[in-house]
């Protein structure tokens, strides 16, 4: 033992700390530090039962813990309703909402892809927060197959889901179905593309194109009509659209194009646009639509060019639509330079503003390439819009889902949709409602386009292969309409990479 | 002495602090401070090694897109011979390598743009840093005006590009297209946007090269110049002799640096053009994750770690060989 000690001394010498200092010092500081931790999560904490999670949502929910006594509902949102969400909720509590909940918005992401990513996250780790989120109609299927959307049809009480299936949109209702025929999420709105126009310089080039409101063109007498009108006027550009290499061209641009020429992408719509997958046929590319491609291929690059039709008028679309996306394209029509855009209902509103084109903006349904009924299929053929639109979903681990359902009970009223439709712009998900929307402001001058659009919409087919089928779909399609594209050879290869995605489908 | 100490420890009941203590003082210094790095060892172990780990066995099980668990059965290497015999490149977003399309293709675009990118930073970034070596007026300005572009943010240099790019809005688009050398919608084109994004590239991270090199220059003693003049050595046998070899090892460093970086680019693909025009690995990582194929998008991932780890261990090889390097 002594020998031990004088052993420690001499080796302890020469440092200017020893050893059991240094580490008591390194304990007390970890001490010291966990303690302030963990008061600084209970100072957090208090916030609410919602709050204290990891905090990624920036918001705090009380449950039942607020000063108020009431229940704060998280949802995530989008800006148009995220900046006014006192008015929502003003309007909300108007239309029966419980005076003690308060929907407290979020908005999460740049962009819809971002959002996604987020909710798989969120939804992965089985937070109970956000109580609801708002879901694009074309990737709420993915979700739902997982579980990761509560059934509301178990949820809801009866009379709210008879509204929703009987009066909804059927397209929009459609994308919130699962498999098995139960609703998943509660559609909030419809959007449905339109082609918007100056009407003042189609009058000034001796057209009249208000006719066309709920009675379409062809593609044919649209391209040529525009022509004129685009050669007559001085604006830089004439029909401006987006055929960038995204989702916005795999679901909807090309897809209105090939159905407005009667094709599809797998056969029969109405069997197989949400089903049978590996048994449904690959139909991308039939002549329908190679055709529709090359319709597209003459807009841009005019008919010199190869793989391009002689009856449509051509060079009236700019080469850099291949890399525009909705804002690319609307800008420079908002700004008085395109003759015509087509562009989903929220452009509606901002051009349609007075200090942009107000009275002079006009709206008319997409042209079509072959009448409706005589496309390869049914529901094919006719004037098309791609069916868009956003949904309620509800976080299945959610605590409040009595509030939810008491939100969506005011949401279901035609009152909330219409001062809705004012405020945001967001169509009603009613026919009827739409139709008697004519006094609101901007959109209200369109509501006939808009419901026509409606009312001759089609869906993408989303299933769970379809974020998979989107990326081939949209890379194909924007090869084919770039200036060396050939529609044929694309929509073969298009063909195989869909078949092979198909056939690896083990569900 | 002995006696009392007996005594004491008779007394005293066993305290395992104190046992603990009474062994970390007969600890070696080499020990103890091997002990002392234990926490920082774990620590890196749970941050850095478990999150490969992890996505290693992920990368073992099928995709699963039909229920909420991430991943479907065990099916070993199998992801990883799917992937590099290109079986797997339908079902991907982008193929991750087929020869035939090689500007839409992970593992060609990721190392066209890592080569050129890289070799052209080198070059540039040498010179720079060989004109700041030098004592002139105005050094200081020069240096900030070089520097300024490295320390834009990834957002704001892609918006930078994408807007010079963009139709309409920026200026290169028409002159560069009647010269042939980018399409009329660049960022729609795979191959002008793989040029656009390497222009990008070098425009910020040059400064990065010239900066690390320029440090490796000034620590070169002045007196071996003064040697070389005085025994008539041309300005091309002084740099051959004395600056190349000298700048070397900080040189290799700095080409470890970028070459891992410009492996591993994702933010100004998707902030100048997007991923299905210009498919990089992480791009593949990301879209394929997106796709809800998520023992897909490990495997490639795991991938990707492998091939930094090689030229990694590439680099930090031939460092080891050099009399100066610092490795």
């Amino acid at each position: 033992m002594c020998v031990f000690h004088m052993t420690d001394e001499s080796s302890t010498s020469g440092r200017s700390i020893d050893r059991r200092r240094f580490i008591r010092a390194v304990g007390a500081t970890g001490v010291a530090g966990g303690l302030a931790g963990c008061s600084g999560n209970g100072d957090g904490g208090d916030g609410g039962d919602g709050g204290s999670g990891d905090g990624s949502a920036g918001t705090s929910t009380s449950g039942g813990g607020g000063s108020s006594g009431g229940t704060t509902v998280e949802m995530i949102a989008h800006d148009e309703w995220a900046n006014v969400q006192q008015e929502v909720n003003d309007l909300l509590h108007k239309y029966g909402m419980s005076e003690n909940i308060t929907i407290e918005m979020n908005t999460v992401g740049q962009t819809t892809d971002d959002q996604q990513s987020q909710y798989r996250q969120w939804l992965s780790a089985g937070r109970t927060t956000p109580d609801i989120m708002i879901f694009d109609s074309g990737w709420t299927i993915p979700f739902l197959v997982r579980d990761q959307l509560l059934n509301l049809e178990e949820a809801l009480p009866q009379d709210l889901l008879d509204r929703v299936h009987n009066d909804y949109f059927q397209a929009s209702v459609n994308s919130a179905t699962g498999p098995n025929g139960d609703l998943y999420a509660f559609p909030i709105y419809p959007d449905f593309p339109t082609i918007q126009y100056r009407k003042d310089l189609v009058q000034e080039a001796g057209y009249d194109w208000e006719q066309y409101a709920t009675d379409p063109m062809t593609w044919e007498q649209f391209s040529a009509e525009l022509k004129d009108v685009y050669q007559q006027s001085d604006v830089e550009y004439g029909f401006n659209t987006q055929h960038i290499a995204a989702e916005q061209l795999s679901c909807c641009v090309f897809n209105e194009y090939l159905t407005t020429y009667g094709g599809a992408f797998f056969g029969n719509p109405e069997e197989n646009l949400y089903q049978n997958i590996g048994d449904r046929p690959v139909t991308v590319d039939e002549e329908p639509v190679v055709k529709s491609l090359e319709m597209a291929r003459t807009l841009v690059h005019g008919n010199d060019a190869p793989h391009t039709l002689d009856n449509i008028a051509g060079n009236i679309s700019p080469e850099a639509v291949a890399q525009w996306d909705v804002e690319g394209a609307r800008a420079p029509f908002t700004s008085g330079n395109a003759v015509a855009l087509r562009n989903w209902p929220y452009s509606i509103a901002i051009s349609g503003s007075e200090d942009n084109l107000g009275e002079t903006q006009g709206v008319m349904p997409m042209p079509y390439g072959v009448p409706g009924g005589e496309g390869n299929y049914p529901g094919t053929g006719g004037s098309t819009a791609a069916l868009g639109g956003w949904h309620v979903g509800v976080n299945p681990n959610s605590e409040k889902v009595d509030s939810v359902i008491s939100m969506l009970q005011a949401m279901q009223k035609p009152g909330f949709m219409k001062e809705n439709f004012g405020l945001t712009g967001w169509m009603p998900p009613v026919q009827e409602v739409l139709a008697d929307s004519t006094d609101v402001p901007i959109m209200g001058r369109y509501v006939d386009s808009l419901a026509y659009a409606g009312e001759h919409s089609i869906a993408r087919p989303v299933t769970v292969l379809w974020p998979q089928q989107a990326d081939a779909i949209e890379q194909s399609a924007n090869s084919a309409l770039q200036s060396g594209g050939n529609p044929t050879q694309e929509m073969d290869q298009l063909a195989d990479r869909l078949t092979a995605i198909e056939d690896n489908f083990e569900g | 002495m002995a006696t009392e100490t007996n005594a004491r420890t008779t007394r005293s009941p066993f305290r395992v602090d104190l046992a603990l203590l009474n062994r970390v003082e007969r600890l070696s210094d080499t020990q103890f401070a091997y002990l002392m790095l234990t926490p920082v060892f774990v620590l890196l172990g749970a941050m850095a090694i478990w999150p490969l780990i992890d996505t290693f066995q992920m990368s073992l099980h099928a995709d699963n897109i039909i229920s909420s668990d991430a991943t479907g059965e065990f099916v070993g290497f199998e992801n990883y011979v799917g992937m590099l015999t290109g079986e797997t490149n339908a079902l991907l977003p982008r193929p991750f390598l087929d020869l035939s399309a090689p500007l839409t293709s992970a593992v060609s675009v990721t190392v066209l743009f890592t080569g050129i990118a890289v070799a052209i930073e080198t070059i540039l970034g040498f010179g720079m840093a060989l004109v700041l070596d030098k004592q002139f007026r105005g050094r200081r300005w020069v240096r900030v005006a070089l520097i300024l572009p490295w320390a834009v943010p990834i957002v704001i240099q892609g918006m930078i590009y994408y807007l010079i790019f963009t139709p309409g809005v920026g200026f290169a688009v028409d002159p560069l297209q009647s010269l042939g050398a980018i399409s009329g919608a660049p960022l729609a084109d795979s191959w002008s946007s793989l040029v656009i994004v390497i222009t990008a590239d070098i425009w910020k991270q040059s400064a990065f090269m010239a900066l690390l090199i320029l440090a490796g220059l000034q620590s070169i003693d002045r007196d071996l110049y003064n040697v070389a003049k005085v025994t008539g050595a041309s300005k091309l046998q002084e740099f051959w002799t004395i600056t190349f070899p000298l700048v070397l090892p900080t040189l290799l460093i700095a080409l470890l640096f970028r070459t891992i970086a410009a492996l591993k680019v994702y933010g100004t693909v998707v902030t100048v053009t997007n991923c299905n025009t210009l498919p990089t690995l992480t791009c593949l990582v990301v879209t394929t994750w997106n796709a809800n194929r998520y023992a897909s998008a490990a495997t490639i991932a795991f991938i990707m770690a492998a091939v930094i780890a090689i030229a990694l261990i590439g680099y930090l090889w031939k460092l080891r060989d050099l009399e100066y390097g610092g490795i």
